[in-house]
This record gives structure tokens, sequence and C-alpha cells, in this order.
């Protein structure tokens, strides 16, 4: 039904209400103008009550139960949508929480990582230090060594060099006279 | 290993009937050796062997060896001998030898003792201590 039939059936039963004041002559007249039928009238308004009653009770009621229950539904559904926003919005603090906490964590890690890096890097200097200075004591040591060996080889050479030089030279600057007192020396020493 | 004890043993004996006045007879030495052969026994050769080895020993210690760089003078020689006596028996049996290799000084070799004044030996301890 429409705005305009509205209208028009306000007007017709203001009309029909306001008849018997101005006289059942006028009215009649307009209804037989009309083509009204009083008794049809009459009975299509009670077969149109009686319409109206069993639609109320055999389809408005079940079409607003449904209507409630789809209403019902409906706020439900805001509700739920209300508690899943809710839901949401806690979801989505939880996440920045745990956004929040991750990034925290990382930067934690991050840091601690950092730290042991550096603490890596100065155990390995040191180690390497501590090496290099082994080494160095090594070569040190080494060093010294070779230096001992040579310098007692050069000691032995010169020796031998002397020893060789001295018996040649010692051969031909000996007399006989130095000769004779080396064996007399030598024989003072078989003694009782 | 028992006979070659008892071989010893008998050689020992054998060499000391060799002895006399503390030296041995070359004599005697002879005849035991000749005397060990004829007997043929079976460790002849072991008891000859370890006889052997008595008679180098005793040798070796009543021979003296004297080395020096330059020929000794006659005095030299027998007062080195008059020591050497004087000082092992009078059964050691002395012998001079030359070596110009030994430089200078003497050595005398008796036994197992050895006396060196050699200025071979002095440049030897020397090399040593180098």
């Amino acid at each position: 039904m429409t705005g305009d039939d509205c209208a028009n059936m306000t007007a017709f039963y203001a009309f029909i209400q306001a008849a018997p004041q101005n006289g059942g002559g006028q009215v009649a007249e307009i209804a037989r103008t009309f083509g009204v039928d009083w008794t049809h009238l009459g009975a299509q308004i009670i077969s149109f009550g009686i319409v109206c009653l069993v639609l109320y009770k055999f389809a408005y009621r079940r079409v607003l139960a449904m209507l409630e229950e789809r209403r019902q539904q409906i706020a439900q559904g805001l509700a739920n949508a209300e508690k899943i926003k809710v839901e949401l919005d806690r979801i989505e603090a939880q996440r920045q929480e745990v956004m929040a906490h991750a990034y925290a964590q990382a930067a934690k890690s991050v840091d601690e990582g950092h730290a042991a890096g550096a603490r890596v890097l100065e155990q390995e200097t040191r180690k390497a230090a501590a090496a290099a200075e082994q080494i160095m004591v090594k070569a040190h040591e080494a060093a010294a060594l070779d230096h001992d060996r040579m310098l007692a080889e050069l000691k032995r050479e010169v020796g031998r060099l002397v020893v060789q030089a001295t018996a040649r030279v010692t051969g031909k600057i000996l007399t006989p006279e130095d000769h004779r007192r080396l064996a007399e020396e030598t024989a003072k020493q078989v003694v009782m | 290993m028992i006979s070659n004890k008892q071989a010893k043993r008998d050689a020992k004996q054998l060499f000391r009937l060799c002895l006399v006045n503390s030296l041995l007879d070359e004599n005697r030495a002879r005849q035991v050796v000749q005397q060990v052969i004829a007997a043929g026994q079976r460790n002849s050769w072991a008891i000859l062997a370890a006889f052997l080895r008595l008679v180098r020993l005793d040798c070796t210690e009543h021979t003296a060896k004297v080395e020096s760089a330059a020929p000794l003078s006659a005095e030299l020689r027998a007062a080195t001998q008059a020591r050497l006596t004087s000082l092992y028996g009078p059964g050691l049996t002395t012998s001079f030898s030359d070596h110009p290799s030994l430089i200078g000084g003497m050595r005398i070799q008796v036994g197992s003792d050895v006396y060196d004044g050699t200025v071979q030996a002095g440049l030897a301890a020397l090399e040593k201590r180098f």
C-alpha cells in the first residue's frame, strides 16, 4: 500500500464519519453516485476483518515472531559484532603488546648478540695476542738456542783451529832441550 | 756355560803353575800348552783360549810402552826404566818408540796405567774444553 492510497482511504473514512451530520440523504446520494452497496460493503468489511484476524492469527504473528527472531538475530549479530570488535581490539592490543614485546626481545637479543660478538671478539683478540706472544717467546728461545749453538760451534771451530795452529807451530818451535824437559816432566809423574 | 767356567778355572790354575817369583815363565807356559793339546780333552780349546787371555793380560801388565816425540837420550831412557822398574817390579819389559805426531813430551803406558805428558794430549784436552 502506497502513501497516496493511505491518504485516499483516510479521506473516505472521514467522509463517512461526517455523513450523519450532513444528513442521510446527501450520503445516500454520494453512495449512489459512487455505487456503494451497504450490505455488500458490510460483508466485505466483515470478511476483511476475518481475513485480518486470520492473517493476524496465522501469518502476522508468525511474521512478527520471525521478524523478532530476525531482530534478535540481528541484535545478536550486532552484539557479536561488537564483541568481535572488542575482541579484535583486545587482540589488536594484545598483538601490539606482543609485537612490542617481540620488538623489545629482538632488540634485547640484538644487543646481547652485539655484546656476545664483542666478547667473542675480545676473547679471540686476547687469544691471538697470547698466541702471538707465545710465538714471539718461542722465536726468541729458538733464536737464543741457535745463537748458543752457533756460538758453541764457533767456539769448537776456533778451538780446533787454535789447536791445529798450535800443533803446527809448536812442532816447529820446540827445541831438543824442550823435548827433553817435557819427557823428564812425564818421567817424574811415575812415582811410587 | 758350566764347562766355560770350569775351563777358566783350569786355565787360571795352569797359569799359576807358570809363575816363577810372580813372573810368567815362558818355558813353563809353552809346556803347559803342549800338555793341554796332548791331553786332548773335550774343552782343551776353551782352556787354551782362557790361558792365552791370561798370558796376554800378564804380558800387558808387564810391558811398558814409552812413546816420545823425539828420540830420548840414553840417560833419560835409563832413568825412566829405573822408575818403572821400581814401581812395577823387575819383570817389566820396556819398549821405546818415537812418534813425531805427539809434537812434544812423552807418553808411558803400563797395563791400564797411562802417563801422558805429550803436547798432543794437552792440545786434545784444550780442544775438548772449547
